[in-house]
């Protein structure tokens, strides 16, 4: 096969593209687009509530290392010196500790059992966008005591009845309203909410917050442990060398990077979102591969007899297959290429209006990697769905093609 | 040029098998004007498509310039279509997307002996030799079919072919314009020397053949020169 026989293909397809049935190549190519865009929408859906999840992971929970108490210990002890010894290790820009009581809020008529935790609000401004998403007041300093910020969830919305809450609240608190913490130790007292915060995490946004200094007065002596402390890095270091490093500098403690705890706690949701993307994908190449298959077979089924007579004046089989051949190849892309414009205008729709949950929020993550990976693929079926037909009709004897 | 030898061609019908060619023997010359005549059913198109290489006999030999076509493999048959014949269809047969001039070179194109300048000049040369480089950019449902089988005959000739063949070319065309189409076969085949085999069934054509071979029932009956 040289190179005049593949321009008089190319020739053909493109003149039967151009001047065959407009309605019918059109209709290819959509219905090849639409397969294209699901494909890749559910894993880029997918792609994007693993993005949103992590990123809320590593913004409210977890920061890029996360630093727990060696297996029978309840507290990360010596807390002071632990702290030390990590911010002073190349690549780290801050760490900082959580210490979180169980406790009972208390406003108006209602009640709320929450988990209060206690941070250094100048350390946790390094380590995570808390400070940014008040909705309402302030954010915590490090020497406030009696106040405490608490999540949107916590606080409610006084227009919602009680019993047409989707979660538990307080029924509508504001900046300045006074609420009283009961801790599971017994220690009681009012607190004035300095602030109410948004995050979008479920689990942040039904926290309360309250200062280091504040906890001391709970627990009534200086606090030097932690529930745990969660670590960020520098820009250009990543979670394995941080990780390394403290535990080469010997922190006993448990040290885990954010992607080996996202790999424990949602490996099962990963899997099961794999098992639909390929079913999902699988769907999609049968539907291409029948649809590209009936499209070229009814081509050239109708034009057996205009195949005939081209073999007849000495074109030969090999030429005649990869006319339809490149038909397939011609729709195919053109239908890729509508298929990522669709898709990119659904990406684009989507990141200004994400998928909101009380969990996650989520938009279409997709890379070019994705983009290129599922575009071989549909090429590549269609070419098999393509290439069938039009060799069985090219192989056809002269005369029975032309009688027909 | 054409040398067949006792040419059977059986085509079987359910239980039955119909006699299509039943032993015919014939020779052909370099630059003939030949005439294949005979009823319906008497075998015309099966003797052109055994001899155009379009069709296998059941039994016998066909000789093309000494090469013994029965040896050629499927790909040899067709390059041997490409370089060496040409033909005419009944019903023009033109490729409905193509433009007349596509129409026309495009066996050209396929040819390693022809360079495009050269195969566009040959387009261009024929398709103002037979009044169509005006339309040269129309399709052929934008053409008479006395203009569309011009350009089949256009396309038959652009490589030169040492034979041309032509199945019932005026089947469907009025008098005039058969008149047309048998004039432009005259003057092919008296200017360059072109030998040409044609199948017609109407009485008036034979004054323009140089020999008419008769057929009935398979087998030649007449023939006159």
């Amino acid at each position: 096969m040289g190179k005049k026989e593949l321009k008089v293909a190319f020739l053909l397809s493109l003149r039967s593209l151009q001047r065959g049935s407009r309605s019918s190549t059109l209709m290819t190519v959509l219905i090849v687009s639409l397969c294209f865009t699901n494909m890749i929408f559910l894993p880029g859906l997918f792609n994007g509530i693993g993005q949103s999840i992590t990123k809320q992971v590593v913004d409210y929970e977890v920061s890029n290392v996360l630093i727990t108490p060696r297996p029978g210990d309840q507290y990360i002890t010596d807390l002071s010196a632990t702290l030390d010894l990590i911010n002073r290790m190349p690549g780290v820009e801050r760490a900082t500790p959580h210490y979180t009581k169980a406790a009972t809020l208390k406003y108006g008529d209602r009640m709320l059992g929450v988990g209060v935790r206690a941070i250094v609000p100048s350390d946790e401004k390094y380590v995570s966008p808390l400070y940014t998403t008040m909705i309402a007041g302030n954010y915590l300093g490090d020497g406030d005591t009696g106040e405490v910020i608490i999540g949107k969830s916590v606080a409610g919305d006084p227009s919602i009845r009680q019993e047409d809450e989707f979660q538990p609240s307080l029924g509508g608190v504001r900046v300045g309203d006074s609420i009283t913490i009961e801790y599971g130790n017994g220690y009681i007292s009012d607190y004035q909410v300095k602030g109410i915060y948004a995050t979008g995490w479920s689990e942040s946004d039904n926290t309360v917050y309250v200062t280091m200094s504040d906890m001391e007065i709970v627990e009534g002596k200086v606090l030097d442990r932690a529930d745990y402390i969660t670590v960020k890095a520098k820009p250009g270091y990543s979670e394995k060398f941080i990780k390394d490093e403290l535990q080469s500098y010997g922190v006993a403690e448990e040290v885990q990077t954010t992607a080996d705890l996202l790999s424990k706690s949602m490996g099962r949701a990963l899997q099961s979102f794999a098992i639909i993307n390929m079913v999902s994908l699988i769907v999609s190449i049968i539907i291409t591969t029948v649809v590209l298959f009936v499209v070229i077979t009814i081509k050239t089924l109708s034009s057996r007899k205009q195949i005939g007579i081209l073999k007849a004046i000495g074109v030969d089989k090999e030429v005649i297959m990869h006319t339809y051949g490149f038909q397939v190849i011609i729709l195919a892309i053109f239908g890729i290429l509508l298929g990522i414009l669709m898709t990119s205008l659904l990406a684009l729709y989507m990141s200004v209006n994400p998928v909101v949950t009380p969990e996650w929020s989520a938009s279409l993550y997709l890379t070019p990697r994705d983009i290129i990976t599922n575009s071989l693929i549909l090429l590549g079926a269609a070419i098999v769905a393509g290439y069938i037909p039009a060799w069985r009709i090219a192989r056809e004897d002269i005369q029975k093609s032309m009688r027909s | 040029m054409i040398r067949i030898e006792d040419l059977h061609k059986i085509y079987p019908m359910g239980d039955v098998e119909v006699k299509a060619l039943d032993g015919v023997d014939l020779e052909i010359a370099k630059e003939e004007f030949i005439g294949i005549m005979g009823p319906s059913g008497s075998g015309k198109t099966t003797l052109l498509h055994m001899l155009g290489i379009l069709d296998h006999p059941t039994t016998g030999k066909i000789r093309i310039d000494g090469i013994d076509i029965g040896t050629l493999t499927d790909y040899e048959k067709t390059m041997f279509r490409l370089y060496k014949l040409g033909y005419v269809f009944q019903d023009y047969a033109l490729v409905p997307d193509l433009t007349v001039s596509e129409n026309v070179c495009l066996p050209a194109m396929l040819r390693y002996d022809r360079t495009a300048t050269e195969y566009i000049a040959a387009t261009r040369g024929i398709l103002q030799d037979i009044g169509l480089w005006e339309r040269k950019d129309h399709l052929p449902r934008e053409l008479s079919g006395g203009q569309q089988q011009r350009v089949a005959i256009a396309r038959a000739i652009v490589n030169h072919p040492d034979i041309l063949f032509a199945d019932e070319p005026c089947a469907n065309l009025d008098t005039e314009n058969s008149r047309m189409v048998l004039n432009l076969f005259k003057k092919i085949n008296e200017e360059t020397g072109q030998t040409i085999v044609m199948v017609s069934h109407e009485d008036w054509h034979k004054e323009y053949f140089e020999r008419i071979i008769r057929l009935r029932d398979g087998k030649i009956v007449k023939e006159m020169g």
